[in-house]
Parts: structure tokens; C-alpha cells; sequence
């Protein structure tokens, strides 16, 4: 959904609330709608028994996703009969700066999910899906990397507890113990893929498992093509390296073209590991964006070429996994 | 978050019915209790604020004239004052007051959150925000030193990343470290005592940050001694990488390992070639030599006692292509280069008495 996008949704809903709100020039008619004061900026509405954000979001946003604007700009989760509620009809914060501090978008990184856990890497589906209920319970907003690309942009106002989900490599495992609980929540998730893994045995997805995903919504990135570190080796020379950029880059958007129709738009850099030679010549390949492994949620004015990403281990408790959901840089600025 | 307007009061003051609300004094209530905060905040100097106040106040009351000025007032303020932090911040990175500048930035975001002019410099001209160096000193881990700034040993990944570390380092006594202060966490400059050990950390050293599936799938073969299994995945890696670091490194472990455990199964052949091979990717690796020079010893003895085998079977060319492997090993090995020469004389006699 673009930024425009998001405009034209509220301002039909503008135009729903418009015909709700007959009772303001017609006080003596019969409720049908609810007391309702629109401006160009607002309406305002008096919340009745049963009313959720979710729901007031539908009818004056139109759309129920939209709920996080009315919560984050009420501060409540919950409403109460009675309650006065100040739905914004446009996004007022989009760079998330206040004046107590900014907003962070925390970036998640997976790899691979087995029945068990197994060393660091691969997390036991029941930790996993824990971890997925927690954001979900404790009302964190589970947000594209696309959407996240708009927020960098100043193009998109995120809700106050956004988060990005990505899942590294391409493991096969990501059908079985991720999707159905990402489906089941509606959770957009990111994959990013090596293409020499693509396809190379029974733990890896293949290019018809991304082509499906990418169909339903899962986007598919890029992670190079051999998961070599991308910086310049000791005793590698300038142009080698330059050489070998390229060969990683243009052998894996190639396939990407050729098996999905399209390049890559964002690159993981293995290892999260990226030098000013890496990140210059991503750009300078047409990536919109390149993703590191700095354990720091992003704020809007984060590099793009820098985007931060936490890691999520295997052996991380519930409580660790939550540390690394900050979604606010307290900085008193006055 | 400043934008949000106190509307637990004005719930307390709603009224439940369509006409009241809209037409009455309820409206009016809602509106006034907006302008009071407006006030209220403008003379505070929060003035987004208290132009999102406003704003409010104008939605149920669009037209109050004093609301309309206040709102124009607001805006002219806010621009003004926008204009004001973006002059500051200039005049700061002109002085390469980075972190000063990052500050007017922010204030100028604060007033007008979609600005864009701000947002651009501080995303492309403010360069980094406060670093100390820190000097390591004996006994001391990336995790001890997160503990000791940010009292959390689990942003010891943070030092890692800024420094730019290897995947397992070593640190040296008397090497310097960039510490970075991380927006939103307590960054302790001075030493503190005691720092608090009750805040949840990450199990073990959270430093590598990454494994590559297909070295992790040689590691594991390598955890399971299927030696053959481990170096076809980590050739494959190497392969399409030669390059990679992680993998080169682990080549090199299996190799040694490999050459190890047979030694100690007395399979010196397999053991004495993976030595050479390791030795060829790395002539120093612990004890490499020594190792080597016990595997060539026991290979030796092992071609050698093969040879006198085959000798007495009297299979002599055997018992010579035995010997000579040895010499290959060890040039200078006494019996071999003489049994050669005994048996190749028994050969030639053999030869001579066939021949008549």
C-alpha cells in the first residue's frame, strides 16, 4: 500500500464519516450513525459499548489495518463507552521525531526453524511461534520491508510499534514452520536468498517455493549468490574485488530476473557485513536499499544502505527475544 | 507522544447522545477543554502540539475565529522556528559539530515532522554520534566492555560491528576500540561499580553473527568425523568462493582434524596426506610439523614393514615399489635404499639363470 494509497483509503473513509455524520445538521433524525465532527484533519467521535479501534477504523478509515493511527494517536489500545475518540483522517508524524525522542522500527532476523532448536541458527518452531504471538498480543505491527522503505523515505507514517520480520538464506523449513503461523497471523515476512542455495538440495526452497511466495506476498531479496563475505580480503586487490561484487550482484539478479521476472530491490549483505566499497557499488547496482546485521531497531533517517537488522538465536529466552523490540529512542531534544 | 491530545478528560465529559453531543454544550466543553491545552502548550513552547490541539478544537468548533488565528498564528511560528534550527544546524556542521547539528535536525523534525530538508541532513550530512576509545586491557571480552558502557553484555555486537571485527576475535592488550553511544540506552563514561548483573543478558558470547548453510552443513559433518562429507561441502563453498573466509578457515580445521584422528588410528596414509595438504594451504598450524613428522615416521614404517612382508612372499617387485615410497618419504632411510638394492640383485640373478 503507498503513500497515496493510504491517502485515498482515508479519504474515503472521509467521505463515509461525511454521511454518518447527517446527525450534526439534523440533530432530531434518528441515530443511525454516531455523533460524528469532521474536519479536513479529524473526526471526532464518541466511541459506543462494543466499539473497537479496529472497527471505527473500517467505518471512518476504510480499513480495518488502519487501526494503529486511531490507537497511536489516542494512546489507547482499548476503547470505552463513551470515550471521545480523535480518528486522523492523514498520517501527522511520518519521520516518527518528537520532541522526547524517535521512533525505531526494529528489523528481525531468522534463519533456519526446525522441529528442535540446533546451535544458534536453527530455532525450535514452538520458541519461533511464541515469539510470533508475542508481537501479536502485545500489539507490536508487523510491517513490510517495502513498507519500511517508504518510512526511510519519509513516504509513510509506520505505526508506533511496527516491526519487520526476514528470514535468511532460503530454508526450506520457512514453508513448514513459518508460513502457516505467518499466514495465520498476517504477518508479511521478507526471504532473503543466496542463489547458489536456490534449489541445491532438500533443505533449500527452489524457485518455484519463491515464485509461489512471492505470488502471495512474501517478498523474495537478495543475499547475493555464494553467501560470500562481500568486503575486500587481505590481499584481494582493488579490482578484484570490484570484479567479484559484480559477479556476485549480476549472476544472482540475473536468476532473480529469470525466475521471478523481476531483480532483487533489497540485498542482505552476508554476514551483515558490508565496507564503503560494498555499499557504494550495491547502490550503484540499483538496490533501493542493503541490510546489515547491527542488533538496532532504524530510525526514519537511518542510511539506506545501512539498515539495521537484530538477529534471533536460537538460544534466546522470550525475554531476550523482547530486547530486541525497542521501538523508541528516548532523546529529550529541547 | 506530544501529538496526543488528553482525551481521557474529555471522555469523562462526552456525552452519549448524537444531539447533545453535536448541538449542545458538549461540543462546546470538548472544543474549549482543546483551546485551554492549546494555550496551554504554546506558552510551553511545544508548538506542534499545540497545533495539533488546535487543530482538534477547530474540528468541533470550525468556526471560531480566535481558533482559525491561533492556527495561523501556530504555523507561522513553526515555520519561523524550523527556519531557525535548520540555520542552526548548518552553522554546526560548517563547524563540524556533528552531534550538535544532529540535534537541530531533530528539533526542526520535532516541529515539522515531514520536513524534508531536515530529514535529508540528517540521514546524508550528520556523521556519527558520540564514540569513546577504549583501550583493552587484559582480561577483558567485547561482552565485559559492553557491560562496563552500557551495563548489557548483549551489545557487545554493537563494538563488533563498529569495529569491524573478524567472527571470533582476540583481543589484544593495549588495542583501541570505537565504543559508539546507542540512541536509547544509558552510555556509562566512567567507570561504575557493580554494574547492575540483574538485567537479562544473552547466553554466551553473541558474536558470530552469521554461518553460511552450507559451511554449517560441513561443520556438522565434521562434528560427526564424516571427514569426506565435510571437505566436499566446504570445497563446494570455496568453489563458487574462493574468497570465502569462514570456509578457507574451516578447510583448514578439517584437515587437521582429519589428520589427527587417523594418526591416532594408525591410518597414517590418509593422515599423512591431509598434513600435506593442510601444510600446503598453511605451513604453520599448531603443531603441524610435529604431527606431520609422527605421520610420515609411522607411514614409513608402515611401507617399509609392508615391504619385507611382500619381500619374503617373494613378490620382489612389490616388496621394491614398498621400499621406494619409503625413500620418497625419507631419501635418506638405510634399509630400504639397501633391501632395494638386495632384492633388484636377486631380481637381476633371477633374470640371468631364466635367461639360460
Amino acid at each position: 500500500m503507498s503513500a497515496a494509497s493510504l491517502r485515498l483509503r482515508v479519504a474515503a473513509g472521509g467521505l463515509a464519516a461525511l454521511a454518518l455524520g447527517a446527525c450534526a445538521t439534523a440533530a432530531k433524525l434518528p441515530v443511525v450513525g454516531r455523533p460524528t465532527l469532521e474536519s479536513a484533519d479529524f473526526i471526532v467521535v464518541t466511541a459506543r459499548w462494543g466499539d473497537t479501534t479496529a472497527e471505527l477504523a473500517r467505518r471512518f478509515l476504510g480499513d480495518a489495518r488502519l487501526a494503529w493511527m486511531i490507537e497511536d494517536y489516542n494512546d489507547v489500545t482499548k476503547l470505552s463507552r463513551g470515550q471521545t475518540v480523535v480518528i486522523p483522517k492523514r498520517p501527522w508524524n511520518p519521520s516518527g521525531v518528537y520532541t522526547n525522542g524517535y521512533q525505531l522500527v526494529p528489523v528481525l532476523t531468522y534463519h533456519d526453524i526446525g522441529p528442535q532448536a540446533k546451535g544458534r541458527l536453527v530455532i525450535g518452531a514452538k520458541a519461533f511461534g511464541e515469539q510470533m504471538h508475542y508481537l501479536k498480543t502485545h500489539n507490536y505491527r508487523v510491517v513490510s520491508l517495502e513498507e519500511l522503505h517508504e518510512f526511510l523515505q519519509l513516504k509513510r507514517q509506520l505505526p508506533r510499534r511496527a516491526v519487520v520480520l526476514t528470514f535468511d538464506d532460503g530454508h526450506r523449513s520457512f514453508l513448514e514452520y513459518a508460513y502457516p503461523v505467518l499466514k495465520d497471523l498476517r504477518f508479511p515476512a521478507t526471504l532473503f536468498v543466496y542463489t547458489d542455495y536456490v534449489g541445491s538440495g532438500r533443505n533449500a526452497l527452489d524457485w518455484d517455493d519463491l515464485a509461489r511466495l512471492d505470488a502471495e506476498g512474501f517478498q523474495v531479496e537478495g543475499h547475493t549468490k555464494t553467501h560470500g563475505d562481500l568486503r575486500r580480503q587481505p590481499g584481494e586487490s582493488e579490482a578484484d574485488h570490484a570484479r567479484r561484487l559484480r559477479a556476485e550482484l549480476e549472476a544472482s539478479q540475473r536468476l532473480f530476473q529469470q525466475r521471478l521476472g523481476r531483480p532483487a530491490r533489497f540485498l542482505a549483505y552476508p554476514y551483515g557485513a558490508a565496507d564503503d566499497a560494498v555499499l557504494a557499488h550495491t547502490r550503484d547496482s540499483g538496490f533501493l536499499g542493503g541490510l546489515t546485521v547491527f542488533r538496532e531497531g532504524n530510525a526514519s533517517f537511518v542510511p539506506l544502505f545501512r539498515i539495521r537488522r537484530s538477529q534471533i538465536y536460537a538460544e534466546m529466552t522470550l525475554e531476550d527475544f523482547v530486547k530486541n523490540l525497542n521501538t523508541f529512542a528516548p532523546e529529550p531534544i529541547k | 507522544m506530544t501529538a496526543r491530545p488528553a482525551l481521557a478528560l474529555l471522555a469523562v465529559l462526552a456525552l452519549s447522545g448524537c444531539a447533545t453531543l453535536l448541538g449542545g454544550p458538549g461540543r462546546q466543553t470538548l472544543a474549549d477543554i482543546e483551546r485551554a491545552k492549546a494555550e496551554r502548550l504554546e506558552r510551553d513552547g511545544a508548538l506542534r502540539a499545540a497545533l495539533e490541539a488546535t487543530t482538534v478544537a477547530l474540528t468541533l468548533e470550525p468556526d471560531d475565529p480566535a481558533l482559525r488565528e491561533r492556527k495561523a498564528r501556530l504555523e507561522a511560528r513553526i515555520e519561523r522556528a524550523v527556519a531557525e534550527q535548520m540555520q542552526h544546524a548548518r552553522a554546526a556542521l560548517g563547524r563540524g559539530a556533528y552531534l550538535e547539528a544532529r540535534r537541530h535536525f531533530l528539533m526542526a523534525l520535532a516541529l515539522d515532522p515531514g520536513h524534508a530538508p531536515a530529514f535529508e541532513g540528517l540521514r546524508n550530512e550528520v556523521k556519527e554520534v558520540r564514540f569513546v576509545t577504549h583501550i583493552v586491557r587484559a582480561g577483558e571480552s567485547l561482552g565485559s566492555i559492553a557491560q562496563r558502557y552500557y551495563g548489557d553484555r548483549s551489545r557487545s555486537e554493537v563494538i563488533w560491528e563498529i569495529n569491524q571485527l573478524p567472527r571470533n576475535p582476540r583481543l589484544t592488550v593495549g588495542a583501541s576500540l570505537r565504543v559508539p553511544e546507542i540512541p536509547g540506552v544509558p552510555f556509562y563514561l566512567s567507570p561504575r561499580e557493580g554494574a547492575d548483573p540483574s538485567r537479562g543478558t544473552i547466553p554466551r558470547d553473541d558474536l558470530a553473527p552469521e554461518i553460511d548453510p552450507l559451511v554449517a552443513e560441513a561443520r556438522d559433518a565434521l562434528e560427526r568425523k564424516n571427514f569426506a562429507e565435510a571437505l566436499a561441502s566446504v570445497d563446494r563453498v570455496l568453489a563458487s568462493n574462493p574468497y570465502h573466509s569462514e570456509g578457507a578457515e574451516l578447510k583448514k580445521t578439517i584437515l587437521y582434524s582429519l589428520g589427527k584422528t587417523r594418526l591416532g588410528e594408525r591410518r597414517y596414509d590418509e593422515s599423512y596426506q591431509a598434513l600435506v595438504q593442510l601444510a600446503k594451504l598453511t605451513p604453520r598450524y599448531d603443531d603441524l610439523t610435529d604431527l606431520t613428522r609422527q605421520a610420515r615416521a609411522g607411514l614409513v614404517q608402515q611401507r617399509y614393514n609392508e615391504g619385507v612382508r611382500l619381500y619374503r612372499e617373494e613378490k620382489l617387485e612389490q616388496a621394491i615399489d614398498e621400499w621406494k615410497a619409503v625413500l620418497e618419504l625419507d631419501p635418506r632411510h638405510p634399509s630400504a635404499r639397501k633391501n632395494i638394492e638386495q632384492a633388484e640383485l636377486i631380481l637381476k640373478k633371477l633374470d640371468e639363470r631364466t635367461k639360460r
